[in-house]
């Protein structure tokens, strides 16, 4: 045996607990489930499948684009120096480390129909007759609810992650740019948003999965109202699989999830390869 | 040290997570149910447990919310565990649990005359496929509440129809007085209200011969009739959309509304000291429309026994003992839980610690569970969605009725 195969040999050995407990908590769990799946002739007619669908995919491509707007302003914003960055950066976290049930009750008080902040803001303002609206009565209005709230909460996860990103930019080259004469608007165009766009495309593919599946915030905040016009695929499966006990197509839908996720992701990976090929 | 003592802990977490008896030489019976807030269930524990010195009594005090515990028991009975040997189940989960083969029936345990005590509906509830699995602890049953003192400075009867309570809502709401609240979330409340007036209106959802018939006219009426009092008659506020039974209560309580809908949980709250309501509420059987009769959609609640128990009998005892009339009195003083057996809507104790009983009596003596099926969850959760669509503007009456029957039909025949 050479030392290198040796080495090989240890790696693995080392690695071994690690992949046994991935396994036991997450291959197996997973290779389960596509077992138990079954019925897929039932997304034919199921009347809710699409529905479903199309909320969803509203939703993650609504939230993460804005996320990422916002997201890019944030990061840019803290990854310049002023006084007191240290702390606005750990203040800017906050939502990101709430658990997602508690602020979603916390913003089903601020949307409450009755007694709301929300409500009260938009009138104080003069954009409503009244402090008392309904925001979750109405489908439309329950959607952006859904989309401010999460961007509230993942907005800064957006932020930190495109922070690592300006993290790698060295700095000669901003210093080459403006001797060139770039200003700083032209700098960001040539120099930040190119080098960044690795980053970019790895945090909106962390984003959009998770939104994919966002299932506690929906749950909590409108429960999939008002009509079933803000359930998403996630609450779906779920009342699928506990409520109507229904195993197999439950499972189908998280395959199909699964897929979803995949197939969105070559996509965006597709799409920045050919562009950076160009 | 720590370090290397943590696989050993962590098998010892593991190995206790079983359910094992305590060695005291007792059968220990254990169920889940909601915080135990009046304390009333531990005395009925502690006088059980003095009558029958074998059996202990191990009361899991679970969620406050009931789509939580249901959640729980599924997930105990799915994986055939013995967690729990009785179920406090509610009058909806009866058909889901029992076609899963969940609960062991009852019939070879009670003598049938035993059961005529118990309040009709909250028995034909407890029943699947002719079988019963339950036995009713706690009757519930939805109904109107109205402000007698508004009533009464404008000179208004109390209403008995629909087209009465929208006259009378009119007469007697204001800017800040919204006429009529009821629980109007896309959640099983609604199909709750919405049932009341179906029936009210002399429809039905799934009759007795399996017939689906909620897209039929007095059905369609009755959705017609609650979208108008939103968006026609204006005497329905649009942010019931988002209520469910506590935010209605808040508002009724606040005098900020004439008439509600609720469950009789309500009462209670509305006439401690410091309610704003107090002495100046009234109760009535729900308002019928048209061709129809008042009607009032059960809940309820009582104990199955597992079919996964090591000791059912003993379960059996349990159940038996929580249904009895001296319970369910207790319960009633000092938690206000409502019996599930008709004699005490007359008994004479329980008349002078709370006189509106006897109405209450009424209201039960009319209510009507919701369909016994399987899929009901599947059922209630597509009505739902197309009820609160209509009520939202997004679907007409009709229309709504009419895809929501398609998807009941299709639950139905798988």
């Amino acid at each position: 045996m050479t030392d290198h195969s040796r080495a090989g040999a240890v790696n693995w050995l080392y690695a071994a607990p690690a992949l046994l407990v991935m396994g036991v908590v997450s291959l197996l769990p997973i290779g389960y489930t596509f077992g138990l799946a079954g019925e897929y002739h039932r997304f034919a007619t199921d009347t809710r499948f699409w529905p479903v669908m199309r909320t969803t995919l509203s939703l993650t491509a609504v939230t993460v684009a804005l996320e990422l707007v916002l997201g890019l302003a944030m990061a840019l914003v803290l990854w310049s120096p002023f006084p007191g960055r240290g702390l606005v950066r750990a203040a800017v976290l906050i939502p990101w480390a709430l658990p997602t049930a508690v602020m979603a009750m916390a913003w089903r008080w601020i949307f409450n129909a009755d007694s709301g902040v929300m409500g009260d803001l938009f009138f104080r303002l003069g954009l409503a007759a009244s402090p008392q609206v309904p925001w979750l009565a109405d489908a439309t209005s329950a959607f952006w609810a859904i989309v401010l709230a999460d961007v509230w909460k993942t907005t800064p996860f957006m932020a930190v992650l495109l922070m690592s990103g300006l993290a790698a930019i060295p700095d000669e080259l901003y210093e080459a740019a403006a001797i060139d004469g770039a200003g700083p608007a032209r700098r960001f165009w040539i120099v930040t948003l190119p080098l960044l766009k690795p980053t970019i495309l790895v945090a909106v593919i962390f984003r959009a999965i998770q939104t994919f599946g966002l299932f506690d915030l929906v749950f909590v905040l409108t429960g999939g109202g008002p009509g079933g016009r803000t359930q998403t695929i996630a609450v779906y499966a779920y009342d699928v699989v506990f409520r109507y006990q229904e195993l197999a197509y439950g499972c189908a839908l998280v395959v199909a999830m699964a897929l979803c996720l995949v197939l969105m992701t070559g996509l965006m990976l597709g799409v920045s390869r050919g562009r950076g090929a160009r | 040290m720590l370090r290397r003592l943590a696989p050993v802990l962590l098998i010892i977490v593991i190995a206790a997570c079983g359910r094992r008896e305590p060695d005291d030489g007792k059968v220990h019976i254990r169920y889940l149910a909601s915080p135990d807030v009046g304390g009333f269930s531990k005395v009925i524990i502690d006088r059980l447990e003095r009558a029958h010195p074998e059996l202990k009594v191990d009361m899991v005090e679970g969620p406050a919310a009931g789509d939580a515990r249901e959640n729980m028991y599924s997930t105990a009975f799915m994986g055939k565990e013995d967690s729990y040997d009785l179920a406090y189940v509610d009058v909806a989960w009866v058909p889901k649990f029992a076609a899963q083969g969940w609960l062991r029936p009852l019939d070879a345990l009670i003598a049938p005359e035993k059961l005529d005590a118990f309040l009709p509906g909250d028995l034909e509830g407890s029943r699947y496929k002719g079988k019963l699995y339950r036995l009713p602890v706690q009757s519930d049953g939805g109904m109107l509440y109205y402000r007698k003192d508004l009533l009464a400075a404008k000179g208004v009867p109390v209403p008995r129809t629909w087209e009465e309570l929208v006259a009378a809502a009119r007469k007697t709401r204001t800017p800040s007085i919204a006429g009529f609240v009821f629980q109007g979330k896309q959640y099983e409340g609604l199909v709750c209200v919405f049932m009341e007036l179906v029936w009210g209106f002399g429809g039905d959802l799934l009759d007795a011969a399996g017939v689906v018939r909620i897209d039929e006219p007095p059905a369609v009426a009755a959705l017609t009739a609650l979208v108008d009092a939103i968006h026609v008659d204006g005497i329905v506020p649009l942010s019931v959309l988002t209520y469910q039974e506590e935010e209605t209560r808040n508002v009724f309580q606040e005098g900020r509304a004439v008439f509600m809908r609720n469950w009789p949980y309500a009462w209670n709250l509305m006439q401690k000291e410091g309610s704003p309501v107090r002495g100046k509420i009234g109760i009535v059987p729900m308002v019928s429309g048209p061709g129809g009769r008042s009607a009032a959609t059960l809940g309820g609640w009582g104990f199955a026994v597992s079919a996964y128990s090591r000791h059912p009998n003993e379960a059996f005892k349990v159940a038996e003992f929580f249904a009895s009339a001296e319970s369910q009195k207790l319960a009633f003083l000092k938690g206000g839980i409502l019996p599930s057996r008709k004699a005490l809507y007359s008994d004479p104790e329980v008349l002078t610690a709370a006189p509106h009983m006897k109405d209450l009596g009424r209201v039960l003596a009319g209510a009507r569970p919701r369909p016994t099926h399987p899929r009901w969850p599947r059922m209630s959760d597509a009505l739902q969605m197309h009820v609160s669509a209509a009520l939202s503007g997004q679907e007409y009456p009709a229309d709504a009725l009419k895809a929501a029957a398609v998807e009941i039909r299709a639950a139905a025949a798988r």
